[in-house]
């Protein structure tokens, strides 16, 4: 399978954070989420992709070509939602598409408009008046109004409601149709990212630690409930990570149905993002 | 570059109303021959212009635009030939005024004083680009103001203190057959000068990371 972005080694280094070796790859037709707590250095990442930030060690790819030798002809294909980065919010939405249509070669006016409409945004009034559930759509709908082959966003749903959000995840959901398309998709909310991720990245204090398909995930790992004492008799190597509560024991295990032939453990729950974060994050080994 | 450059002129429409206002204050001061004004409306677009950055900066939009094709490259360009533009016409609409309401007055136009008015307006507004917008993309806005402020307090401290051991009087006058070739020398420093403020700002904006 073509991939659609290839990140190689990507070292970035800060006085008090450094983000190390990242890698990884968002095959064509896919929407890969990126998860990690905050500062783990998913915006630095994306930043970097992007170029917004230099400096930094290692190899990105974009459509096959290098980020950095074929920014101009990368960035006229790539959507792009930054966290909190966007127009001057005294402009109105009407100025954001003069200002675009001499930005994008691509940029098709009708089509943002219809965004608009779409999300009920007022294309008269100052963004400054719009909620931040509006500005997160105005920012999708500017996104996404040039005809990009590569979505990159940066927490698109944060400030959203639930049925805007669906909204949202519905657009990207339209947008993977064109398997010549993709997204990297970071974000906090993880049960989107469960209706619609193809493949997880996951990112901790700058160092990738799983990159996986969401399938292989859900089937693969699972979390064990056990006890004290049968979690006494368990290998280290046999678990990723465990938290002791009052009660019980929680342990994530890499291969649930190893896991089960090997142990006489069947409190084997499946994983959600939630807990895998939380596990991998705060727990310990 | 001709949407950002759109974007700077957008995001100051709002004080179109300002200027209206200035403008009249510059027809009435005109008519009544106090001092030379013509400067007035070119600087203080300069001045709003000054505002766009904090909105800029307000809104992160210096690293959104460096998501954008040629963004970055084309991003200081844009604010400086935007700031031209701007300068270029409010002095053209005031020199036009300025030119009528001599007439009016006086049935001839003072061709050498517009001139001069103009020349000086230019210098003025240039002058105050040249060494604004560069400290403002180094340090942002606010830590601009200060660094400019101290700066100009510097200067004058140091230019008081060596006044008392440099004859200064005595230089200018040396430097008075200048005078001849003022028309010359003050296009020439102007180009200098936003030349050199142009590479400093783009090249500490190439170097910034948002």
């Amino acid at each position: 399978m073509e991939n659609i972005l290839e990140v190689k080694n990507l070292s970035k280094k800060y006085p008090e954070f450094e983000l190390k070796d990242v890698s990884f790859e968002l095959p064509k037709g896919m929407i890969m989420g990126f998860i990690g707590e905050n500062g783990a250095g998913k915006t630095t990442t994306i930043k970097s992709i992007l170029n917004i930030i230099g400096n930094y060690k290692g190899e990105v790819k974009v459509f096959g070509l290098d980020n950095k030798k074929n920014e101009r002809e990368i960035k006229e294909d790539i959507g792009v939602v930054l966290d909190d980065m966007f127009f001057p919010e005294i402009l109105l939405p009407k100025d954001i598409n003069n200002i675009m249509k001499d930005v994008y070669k691509n940029w098709d006016s009708d089509l943002y408009f219809k965004y608009l409409m779409d999300f009920n945004l007022p294309k008269d009034k100052q963004i400054k008046t719009y909620s931040k559930g509006m500005r997160k759509k105005l920012e999708i709908a500017t996104s996404l109004s040039h005809h990009p082959k590569l979505l990159i966003l940066d927490e698109p749903t944060s400030g959203l409601d639930p049925i805007a959000r669906n909204e949202v995840i519905d657009i990207f959901r339209d947008f993977i149709q064109n398997e010549e398309c993709g997204v990297l998709l970071s974000s906090h909310i993880t049960s989107d990212l469960e209706h619609i991720a193809d493949y997880i990245t996951f990112i901790n204090d700058g160092e990738i630690i799983l990159s996986k398909t969401k399938d292989e995930l859900i089937e693969q790992y699972g979390i064990v409930k056990c006890t004290e004492s049968e979690f006494n008799k368990i290998d280290k190597q046999d678990y990723i990570k465990y938290k002791k509560t009052k009660y019980e024991c929680e342990l994530l295990v890499e291969n649930k149905n190893e896991f089960k032939k090997k142990y006489n453990i069947n409190t084997i729950d499946k994983i959600s993002l939630e807990d895998l974060m939380v596990l991998m994050v705060k727990g310990e080994k | 570059m001709l949407g950002l450059i759109k974007k700077d002129f957008l995001m100051l429409k709002g004080n179109f109303k300002t200027w209206l206002i200035l403008l009249f204050v510059y027809i009435v001061m005109a008519f009544q021959e106090t001092t030379n004004l013509s400067f007035l409306l070119p600087f203080m677009c300069v001045v709003t212009m000054l505002s766009t950055f904090s909105y800029d900066s307000y809104n992160k939009w210096d690293a959104y635009v460096c998501s954008l094709p040629d963004g970055r490259k084309n991003s200081v360009r844009a604010k400086y030939i935007a700031t031209l533009l701007l300068i270029f016409v409010t002095l053209l609409i005031t020199t036009i005024l300025t030119v009528i309401i001599d007439y009016y007055r006086t049935n001839a136009v003072n061709l050498e004083s517009i001139v001069e008015s103009i020349f000086g307006a230019i210098f003025a507004t240039t002058l105050l680009q040249s060494i604004m917008y560069p400290a403002i993309y180094k340090y942002g806005v606010e830590k601009a103001r200060i660094a400019i402020f101290i700066a100009v307090f510097g200067f004058a401290l140091i230019g008081g203190v060596l006044s008392k051991y440099i004859d200064f009087e005595s230089i200018i006058q040396g430097l008075a057959f200048l005078e001849n070739y003022i028309m010359m020398i003050i296009p020439v420093i102007i180009v200098v000068m936003l030349y050199i403020s142009y590479k400093i700002a783009e090249t500490v904006y190439k170097r910034k990371e948002y």
